[in-house]
């Protein structure tokens, strides 16, 4: 077997890389730093691509006015990631090598960032936005949102202590960030001695929940967690709250964000939660700012502002904060400063930890089609997935 | 030919210069829409070629890639590449195989129902490979593939991609030219005369669809380590969806139209995608001018332009018919023998109790009314129509639930009554399949040879009708009178020992029809056959026939000479009180 | 008890809605051979219609003529520009209608964006009904089903267009031939069968999701339950929807939704294998 000869030629292709990002790094020294912001354009997700592309401008712009990343001016170039990973990852490839981006934010499912950190190959650094199962560590991947472990564990905690709920259904589409999402909630349940009466998956193809709401009616459940995604979910709760169960069971969630409220629609929206890191009206201070900055530049009728679109913000921020303390964008600087790399952000105060944040967690009650933040966990630690 | 094979390597020359032309991103993208190619590639195969259309594709594409993610997962060396490229290519084409035999199996014609249950497996392989996350790591997908080993993934890996679409290519054109796929092509044009040819058509439907699945799992095979990660979407229906497309803009006829179908429209959707929200609508609008105004797509948009400049990229060298089939000459015992046979579809009856008997060589006529049950009667006897009750002896041997395909190999020939020929193609492609029958076995169906073959009664019959010497005019532009002589031609180039002609002088003109009847005869006399000729016209009946068979409403009237059968009251009741 | 009656009960209505939906698509499938794929897109139109009227702060009974008002123009010019120059080549329908699908798609999405909207119920709440709560509205929308099945079963025996469109479907020749003009009756066949999907959308609307993309949701059904129940019929339309709607509902209820969803493929692809001649019984 040819090993030595495989090596070599590994080797020779890092060689060459390094060269050429080194040839890259002194040809664009003072010259404008390209970012590319790969953000759902299209396909199902493509609900959040508005408003991830305003708020990375505004991020962009934010940057800029400080100064910029390492003395660099940057400018954000976006790809569309709301493909199958396939295509998402030529996207990537393009910015990369095609237009010379030198970091890249993401905001797209765990499929997409499988890809794309196949692509970049651990030689451009990686900020990968949105709330996500956890697991990873990654060379040259940077993780800012949150992970069951943050969200799940103390809003469920609290939500069932609070209102008394002891029958847990746990209910979500058939793929991987629902299955590990309940694996913690189990756990959880568990420690505060509640017991779980239910657990399901659906397929992405299915929009009748009847045969579901039976079953939870029937095992007397007081709390659903609902791990459903995007249009899913909105056809659940709004056959959740017809049949009347809306009443009396609790319904917490870790993706319903502001547009599922809206489709999920006031009439059907009574005791319904939802934890996150960020919502649109969280009343701290920087919060308030940032969406009053945000509705000044792009207008009262602008995409509405989430978790989602708002982990774009933090994304740059923390690529920001990360470079400047290594000195450099290389991945190997980056990687070894990363940790306990603090920055503020709209969604509160952040420390990096094992490539994840420290994260404030708010839980908010669904009030009409807006959210009201009913309790604040603070300082989440995210939990560490790096081998040793 | 010869300028297909100068368009074919130039393309593949500008295949490989690219990497050397452009940068390796632009290499490694176009890569993967050659991959989409390929796949594209199998369904024209089946779409233009046989006439099929399937729409999950991209379930063999995607089974592939799992196979080959999976064994590239695991280990790296040379030994394990040839073992996961040699699975990925017999399990989907396997899979694909035993789908078409199944379906093709149960039902003639090239309708929905196949698409839709490719649309569905392919739909129930996304399912799959979303829940089965222990084979294919679910929605995250099978990662950590690696890719060949000492194969840079945005490098070299490119070329190894061109030499699987070059392969693919050429085992592709290689096929269709040869017996398989001309058989397949007459299937697309009309199934129901091919399997009256003796040609199993659901067999050589699922091996196309079968190379077709082999073709796509090999590209999926080359996906897996191109991308180092496979994902559900990559079986799903989506993908199904935009692979048929890219090969209808492309065109559908060739094998090169798939590819620059795949080619352009995916490096216009990744162009556009990320600056102009709306490119799906150009494509969309593309794809429906297409539909609309171009069928033959691209390509076939290139070819007809360049056949006004009169360069014709694909007349074939017609070679000559060299080698001389001797004649047949055990001949069966013409014994047939219809029993009782009823059939009855609902209320009505089709077959009354029919029976009688033809023991000698020679020209039987069948007349009657119209719906007498005359060609009912030729369709329970080759297995098109399921009778009740009785039975149909052919040679001694019953022929209860005979298929049709089968007739020809116990020396039955039949011509329908429609003149039933093939179209698109030309009359010297409709003659070959015609001389194939009951000669072609499985070694000859994938070479070249059987297009030499010729038989004397084929130089007979061209002296009758010298316009079958004509062979590269397409048969569809024949008059009616031609492709009437066509099919007669057709049915018995087989040399069987019943030949069953329905109306074989109707939309004949005088003069044609003289000449039909003086083919038949001298065809009786020379090759001591029986005849079984459904006709209306009484002159042709007077000029062929030594004996008369009359039905009516589904029952035998009568028997005997022309002028016993004009002597009978019976006879003359029906007719009189009958039509005409 | 309980649950039986809460299964019998989710059984009838999702039956009647799957019937009310596959309606118009078995008439275009079933009297002109079209196989459209944008029909999803003409429910998900008529969804948008329910939309527009609530915001307006109309009521809601409007959304009825609107959505057909805008059902009739979309399908005529659809008929008009691309339906007609391709009966008879039903795989070139299905290509040219997928992609008049992404079409409506895309202009739904500049004009409304991909938000999700809501539609609220004309009658929310539920009502206790046999000894269960049911919602109320779904009960309502189970009867006015019911009732327009009958209504139109009647109409189709009985009327003289009714009698002319199975002329036409028998026998397009001859139906031409005896005066019936049948390239203006496909027309009008087809206009009408997406304004059924637009008047489905309409009354789904209060119970479902809105959003640009909910189309291939109802297509993909549909589809099944006309491959299950045929084509042509009425009561096969029926049959096929509460096979389809009963056994998803069974299974799912017994094993899981998954469970349920595999076992619609399955069948699906058992009765397109063994019982395609089922599916065409008219033919």
């Amino acid at each position: 077997m040819k090993r030595r000869d495989f090596i070599k030629s590994s080797l020779t292709a890092v060689a060459a890389t390094a060269a050429f990002q080194t040839v890259a790094g002194k040809a664009m020294a003072g010259s404008v730093l390209k970012v590319g912001v790969m953000i759902p354009l299209s396909g199902p997700a493509g609900l959040f691509g508005p408003a991830s592309k305003n708020v990375s401008q505004m991020a962009a712009e934010d940057i800029n006015a400080a100064g910029g990343i390492l003395g660099r001016q940057i400018e954000i170039i976006f790809g569309d990631a709301g493909l199958p990973p396939a295509e998402a990852a030529q996207t990537a490839l393009r910015l990369w090598r095609g237009e010379g981006c030198e970091a890249f934010i993401g905001m797209h499912d765990s499929a997409v960032r499988g890809a794309l950190i196949n692509v970049f190959k651990e030689q451009v650094p990686y900020v990968y936005c949105p709330n996500y199962e956890g697991g990873e560590c990654a060379n040259g991947v940077y993780y800012v949102g949150e992970t069951p472990a943050q969200s799940v564990v103390p809003t469920m905690t609290w939500l069932a202590n609070e209102k008394n709920c002891k029958k847990f259904y746990l209910i979500g589409n058939d793929y991987n960030w629902p299955r590990d999402t309940n694996a913690i909630a189990k756990n959880t349940i568990a420690d505060i001695g509640g017991e779980v009466v239910g657990e399901e998956y659906m397929p992405f193809t299915v929009d009748n929940f009847d045969s579901s709401l039976a079953k939870i009616k029937d095992s007397g459940a007081d709390m659903v967690l609902i791990t459903l995604v995007g249009g899913a979910s909105v056809s659940f709760n709004r056959a959740f709250a017809s049949f009347g169960l809306a009443d009396n069971v609790m319904r917490l969630g870790t993706l319903i964000d502001e547009n599922t409220l809206m489709g999920i629609g006031a009439e059907n929206s009574k005791n319904v939660f939802s934890a996150a890191s960020y919502f649109a009206n969280i009343e701290t201070a920087d919060a308030k700012a940032f969406a009053e900055s945000y509705s000044a530049k792009f207008g009262s009728k602008a995409a509405l502002l989430n978790g989602l679109s708002t982990s774009c913000y933090d994304g740059l921020t923390a690529l920001d904060a990360i470079a400047e303390r290594a000195g450099g964008l290389s991945v190997k600087e980056m990687d070894s400063v990363a940790e306990g790399t603090a920055f503020g952000s709209p969604r509160g105060d952040a420390v990096m930890k094992n490539r994840h944040l420290t994260l404030d967690i708010y839980l908010a009650e669904a009030k009409g089609t807006d959210f009201k933040i009913v309790k604040t966990f603070s300082k989440q630690e995210p939990g560490n997935f790096c081998k040793a | 030919m010869a300028y297909t094979l100068v368009v074919k390597s130039l393309l593949l020359a500008v295949l490989i210069l690219i990497p050397f032309l452009t940068n390796s991103y632009f290499a490694y993208q176009l890569g993967l829409y050659l991959l989409y190619g390929m796949v594209g590639q199998g369904i024209a195969l089946c779409w233009g070629k046989g006439g099929f259309l399937p729409l999950g594709q991209a379930l063999f594409f995607g089974i592939g890639a799992y196979i080959s993610g999976t064994i590239l997962q695991d280990s790296v060396g040379w030994l394990s590449v040839i073992s996961a490229l040699i699975l990925s290519i017999l399990i989907p084409a396997f899979i694909a195989g035993l789908v078409g035999l199944l379906v093709f199996d149960r039902q003639i014609g090239s309708g929905p129902y196949f698409s839709l249950i490719t649309l569905a497996l392919s739909l129930l392989g996304y399912q799959l490979a979303n829940s089965q996350v222990w084979i294919t790591g679910g929605f995250n997908g099978l990662t950590g593939i690696g890719g060949l080993p000492g194969i840079d993934s945005y490098g070299s890996l490119y070329f190894f991609i061109v030499g699987a679409l070059a392969i693919s290519t050429f085992v592709l054109v290689y096929l269709i030219r040869t017996p398989f796929g001309q058989l397949l092509e007459a299937v697309r044009e009309n199934e129901e005369r091919t399997q009256f040819l003796g040609i199993n058509t659901s067999l050589v439907k699922a091996a196309a669809f079968a190379i077709s699945g082999a073709i796509a799992g090999l590209a999926g095979a080359f996906f897996a380590p191109h991308q180092g990660i496979v994902t559900p979407q990559v079986v799903g229906f989506i993908l199904s969806a935009e692979l048929v497309i890219w090969a209808a803009v492309g065109g559908r006829f060739g094998f090169i139209g798939p590819i620059v179908g795949a080619v352009l429209i995916g490096f216009l959707a990744s162009g556009l995608r990320d600056s102009f929200a709306y490119w799906e609508v150009g494509v969309a609008l593309v794809f429906i001018l297409v539909v609309l105004r171009m069928p033959g797509g691209i390509s076939g948009m290139v070819t007809s332009l360049l056949r006004r400049f009169n360069i014709d990229i694909l007349s074939n060298n017609v070679s000559s018919r060299s080698q001389i089939i001797p004649k047949k000459n055990n001949l069966r015992k013409p014994v047939l023998k219809f029993d009782n046979v009823s059939v009855k579809v609902g209320n009505v009856s089709i077959l009354d109790n029919l029976s009688f008997t033809i023991e000698n060589p020679g020209v039987h006529c069948l007349i009657g009314p119209n719906g007498a049950g005359k060609t009912s009667a030729l369709n329970a006897l080759t297995g098109k129509l399921d009778y009740n009750t009785g039975n149909v002896y052919w040679s001694g041997k019953s022929l209860k639930g005979i298929r049709p395909f089968r007739t020809p190999k116990i020396g039955i020939g039949r011509k329908l009554q429609v003149p039933s020929i093939f179209s698109n193609l030309t009359v010297r492609q409709n003659i070959d399949i015609a001389i194939w029958v009951n000669r072609l076995n499985i070694k000859h169906l994938f070479s070249l040879r059987p297009y030499s073959w010729g038989t004397n009664l084929l130089k007979d019959l061209e002296e009758s009708f010298p316009f079958l010497n004509k062979t590269d005019v397409h048969a569809g532009t024949l008059s009616v009178g031609q492709r009437q002589m066509l099919d007669f031609a057709m049915t018995v180039l087989a040399e069987p020992d019943l030949i069953l002609l329905d109306e074989p002088c109707a939309g004949l003109s005088k003069y044609e029809t003289e000449k039909m009847i003086l083919a038949i005869s001298k065809l009786a006399k020379t090759s001591k056959a029986t005849f079984i000729i459904v006709e209306h016209d009484m002159h042709v009946v007077e000029l062929l026939s030594d004996n008369v068979f009359v039905m009516h409403q589904g029952k035998l009237l009568a028997q005997g000479s022309l002028e016993e059968i004009r002597a009978n009251k019976e006879v003359q009741v029906v007719y009189a009180g009958g039509s005409k | 008890m309980e649950a039986l009656i809460t299964f019998v009960l989710n059984f009838i209505y999702s039956s009647a809605t799957l019937a009310l939906i596959v309606l118009g698509l078995a008439m275009v499938f079933g009297l002109l051979g079209v196989m459209n794929m944008a029909h999803g897109e003409f429910v998900m139109l008529g969804a948008y219609s329910a939309y527009v009227v609530q915001s307006l702060g109309l009521n809601f009974i409007w959304a009825i003529p609107i959505s057909i008002l805008v059902c009739v123009v979309v399908g005529w010019l659809m008929e008009w520009t691309i339906i007609r120059h391709l009966y008879n080549r039903p795989f070139d329908t299905l290509l040219a209608t997928w992609g008049v699908a992404i079409l409506i798609r895309k202009g739904i999405e500049a004009i409304f964006s991909r938000d999700y909207k809501s539609v609220d119920q004309v009658m929310p709440g539920t009502i206790d009904i046999l000894g269960i709560t049911y919602p109320s509205y779904r009960l309502i929308l189970i009867a006015i089903i019911i009732f327009l099945f009958v209504t139109l079963f009647a109409w189709y025996q009985k009327s003289k267009t009714g009698l002319r469109i199975r002329a036409m479907v028998q026998n397009p020749g001859l139906a031409s031939a005896v005066g019936i003009d049948t390239s203006r009756l496909s027309t009008v066949t087809f206009i009408i069968g997406v304004s059924f999907a637009g008047l489905a959308g309409v009354l789904l609307a209060p119970l479902v999701r809105v959003e640009p993309y909910i189309g291939l949701d109802y297509l993909l059904s549909s589809f099944f339950i006309l491959i299950v129940g045929g084509l042509g019929t009425l009561e096969g339309l029926l049959i096929g929807s509460a096979v389809i709607g009963g056994s998803d509902a069974l299974i799912s209820t017994i094993f899981d939704k998954t469970a349920g969803y595999l076992s619609v493929l399955l069948l699906s692809i058992l009765f397109l294998w063994l019982r395609p001649d089922g599916i065409y019984s008219r033919r």
